[in-house]
């Protein structure tokens, strides 16, 4: 069905994978997507509304239909709405995720969270600090509770301002307090977006968008700040460390276990369990080597940026991963988890395990962890996956590994330049470095998968600007060798310098996706050591393939903390041109930063630098022509 | 030689087939950028609601002989002689609406279209995607349509598929209808909302009288 001669990634392993997966009768993302053409195209363009069921209403783009819902909403309102609806979910989503962490701190704190600890005390006591906790006498574990007594109250609706938007530079809280977009709890802000957004409550197209905006600021500055920093607490900062990456780290001799989804907190027990000893013995009685632990989506990212386990590949690669018929049994936890893998699994030996109270998922078997039993049902599902490795039939591993170095969390950048921003601020000022560019965000297979990654980092690096990356970017960059330190030579001049001078690579993996705090809290501490605001900073932000709305709440939460960002698949906003105008222009006025659209990564490039480079201009640097 | 061959029982009234066949008469070819166009290109299908408010893909039968063409003094409407697609001549329709009154199914429309001459209001009606069918594809309603209401197809084949359908369904043991079981559900709690409000209305109408 799919045309034979479109490609559809730029990935080796990818592409030898699928042409298994076909020989195999496997159907992919590829071809359902294929079947859903042409996709509607009311809904594309955000003129469907499905709110109430006076509906389900469209607006006829060309006129002719009808122009407003029964409701009497027209094309600003119901394309406002939706993408409303859209940032809600994705806060919703994130920090839920980082409810699930504070959990576990409160239940490490109290004893109930067996297993866990806290991993790194610093930290704690520092966020504690930022929560206003005095901290001394008391005892680790008291402060442990303290703090997830006082996240919960940022769940809440009990205060002015969440704690950590503290961190943003004065200028920009004074941009959020004017424009009433200071987020006042997490989850109150998702609430207020879902009742604002019901059939007659706010019918102000603009009055909702602000909202979703101050709705995204409470998962970028709250919800998802939470998630990193609590992480941290619980599992130890992150530091570079050497790792490897692509289809080619599923080992033949090895019970291999892939983890997929997002929470560290299944995936860090299920790490610990695969060095328990006895079933690395079981596993070498079973005729294997080893246990080798791998991970796909973010809660790879988080094992790799903490303990550098390797990566076997991104969204789009889940189920190719299993079509190695290597993978004795993939262990879930939620989000971006395609409900079609179980299905892909039946094909192969592969176990697929579930493990959350809130993610099921067809044909796979639940097992739920809790903070109390986590400990102890890792066990239990690693000492399945070791039997597992007996059943295994044809195995095709079709690449070698890539190496790459992971972890650089803003403790680490900070502390690799000699604990101060400094010499980033200075190599900035002198033009080595233009910028740096946050590439972010998932695979679409609307865009050939990594292209829109590997094509944006390769030409923004090439023009000496820094990139750091999270989420599914961050292994397509690793897996085209940009990660290495070695990778300075395919940077411009200056940032090859500047790479080689601190032994880092170009491209930094700064973690997972609700990690894309760790590039607010690293923009606000450039802005700081500048003096200035972070709309003022040459810096930006781009989603070149992003599809969830998770990451339309990331871009909302980018642009109004002041990063200009952009998006290479369109949102569904072209129904109204009012909201489309908005998001691209006017909301310069309000945050200082907008959004751009293009699909295309080497167009995107030459917008980026200019963006760079104009920012570069208003501070009084240098200025490079972009041709 | 296929044709488009309407099913309106499969209808779900989703009008995709609208968007798709205003698209394709465009002169970007794309959705919105068709959108952004002045004149805006407009469809030549058009979904209309029945008695239940079930959709019915509505759209140019190329009758023959055609009503319209015989209508037409300007000359404007004429046949295709391979594809025996009724075609309207934008340069010579002078925009009296004579087909518009002969047509026994209400499917031509008057308007400035991006692919008529500027400034000016011609009778507008479906081409069979002429350009499009030249080009290899079929008639971009029929590839937007997902639950089967529009196919292109040979006439002669669809109306053995449809014998064939019609009688399965005459044998004792077969299920009362072949529609989904959903399908006929929404089907049936629209027809008794629908009914609720006529009758309610009668009976109104009663007490008045």
């Amino acid at each position: 069905m799919l045309d034979q001669n479109k490609e559809l990634t730029v990935t080796q392993d990818g592409s030898r994978l699928y042409e298994k997966a076909k020989m195999d009768g496997i159907e992919t993302v590829w071809e359902r997507h294929e079947a859903q053409q042409p996709q509607c195209g009311f809904c594309d363009m955000g003129l469907s509304c499905r709110i109430c069921i006076m509906g389900p209403c469209r607006v006829d783009p060309f006129g002719e239909g009808p122009q407003a819902g029964v409701c009497g909403a027209d094309a600003d309102i119901i394309v406002a709405r939706n993408l409303c609806r859209m940032v809600a979910a994705g806060a919703a989503s994130h920090s839920d995720h980082g409810r699930d962490l504070v959990e576990v701190l409160a239940g490490v704190a109290d004893g109930t969270a067996i297993g866990y600890q806290i991993r790194d005390e610093e930290k704690l006591k520092r966020v504690a600090q930022e929560y206003g906790l005095a901290i001394d006498g008391k005892s680790t574990l008291g402060l442990a509770g303290e703090l997830a007594q006082a996240m919960m109250e940022d769940y809440g609706m009990r205060q002015k301002a969440i704690k950590l938007v503290s961190r943003a530079p004065e200028k920009r809280r004074a941009i959020w307090e004017k424009f009433n977009l200071t987020p006042r709890g997490i989850d109150r802000e998702t609430s207020e977006m879902m009742h604002r957004t019901h059939m007659g409550v706010d019918n102000n197209w603009q009055t909702l968008l602000l909202q979703a905006m101050r709705n995204a600021l409470s998962d970028g500055w709250g919800g998802s700040m939470i998630a990193t920093e609590v992480s941290d607490i619980l599992f130890g900062v992150p530091t570079p460390r050497p790792t490897t990456v692509n289809a080619g780290v599923l080992k033949k001799d090895q019970v291999n276990i892939v983890v997929h989804g997002h929470n560290p907190v299944v995936s860090e027990m299920v790490s610990k369990a695969c060095l328990t000893e006895d079933l690395v013995a079981l596993a070498k009685k079973k005729g294997a080597e080893g246990i080798n632990l791998v991970g796909v989506c973010c809660t790879g990212n988080e094992l790799l940026m903490r303990r550098g386990i390797a990566m076997a590949g991104n969204h789009l690669m889940t189920e190719l991963i299993l079509s190695t018929g290597a993978v004795d049994m993939m262990i879930v936890d939620y989000q971006c988890i395609m409900p079609s893998v179980g299905k892909v699994a039946g094909c192969y030996h592969t176990k697929m395990i579930s493990t959350s109270d809130k993610a099921q998922f067809p044909h796979m078997e639940h097992k739920e962890f809790h903070p109390d039993n986590a400990e102890q049902k890792a066990v239990e599902v690693v000492r399945e996956a070791v039997e597992n490795f007996a059943n295994r039939g044809d195995v095709l591993v079709p690449v070698a590994p890539q190496k790459a170095v992971g972890g650089f969390s803003v403790e680490t950048i900070i502390g690799a330049l000699g604990g101060t921003p400094e010499p980033l601020v200075e190599a900035i000022k002198a033009g080595k470095i233009r910028g740096a560019v946050g590439i972010v965000g998932c695979n679409n297979p609307k865009i050939k998968h990594d292209y829109g990654h590997v094509t944006l980092t390769r030409k923004l690096i090439e023009n000496d600007i820094l990139v750091v990356d999270t989420g599914c970017v961050s292994v397509a960059n690793a897996k085209a060798g940009f990660k290495l330190p070695e990778a300075a030579d395919m940077a411009g001049p200056g940032l090859q310098e500047i790479c080689n001078a601190l032994g880092i690579p170009p491209v930094l993996h700064m973690g997972s996706c609700v990690d894309n705090v760790r590039i607010l809290v690293l923009v606000s501490a450039l802005a700081n050591a500048l003096g200035v605001d972070i709309s003022d900073l040459p810096v930006a932000g781009s989603a070149p393939e992003w599809y969830s709305e998770k990451a339309v709440t990331i871009g909302t939460y980018f642009v109004a903390s002041g990063v200009t960002t952009h998006l290479g698949p369109m949102p569904p906003i072209t129904g109204s041109m009012n909201v489309v105008s908005l998001l691209t222009d006017g909301l310069k006025d309000v945050v200082g930063a907008t959004f751009a659209v293009q699909p295309d990564p080497e167009k995107a490039a030459h917008f980026l630098r200019q963006t760079i480079e104009e920012k570069r201009k208003a501070l009084g640097l240098d200025v490079r022509t972009v041709g | 030689m296929k044709q488009v061959v309407v099913h309106p029982e499969r209808c779900v009234g989703c009008m995709q087939c609208m968007l798709a066949c205003a698209t394709s008469h465009s002169k970007s070819l794309s959705l919105f950028a068709a959108t952004r166009e002045t004149p805006q290109p407009k469809p030549r299908i058009h979904v209309g609601a029945g008695r239940f408010n079930e959709g019915f893909p509505n759209r140019c039968r190329h009758c023959d002989p055609a009503p319209c063409q015989s209508a037409c003094l300007a000359g404007a409407i004429y046949r295709r002689a391979n594809t025996g697609t009724v075609l309207i001549n934008p340069d010579r329709c002078i925009n009296c609406a004579s087909c518009a009154m002969a047509c026994p199914y209400g499917v031509i429309r008057f308007h400035e279209d991006p692919l008529g001459p500027a400034g000016h209001s011609i009778a507008v009606k479906c081409d069979n995607c002429s350009s499009r069918v030249a080009n290899g594809l079929i008639p971009a309603c029929v590839e937007t349509c997902k639950s089967g209401a529009l196919t292109y197809e040979e006439m002669d084949a669809a109306m053995r598929r449809k014998n064939r359908a019609v009688a399965r369904s005459m044998s004792l043991d077969a299920a009362s209808s072949a529609m989904p079981t959903g399908v006929a559900l929404l089907k049936t709690v629209r027809q008794s909302e629908l009914q609720l409000q006529t009758s309610a209305l009668r009976s109104q109408g009663g007490d008045n009288a």
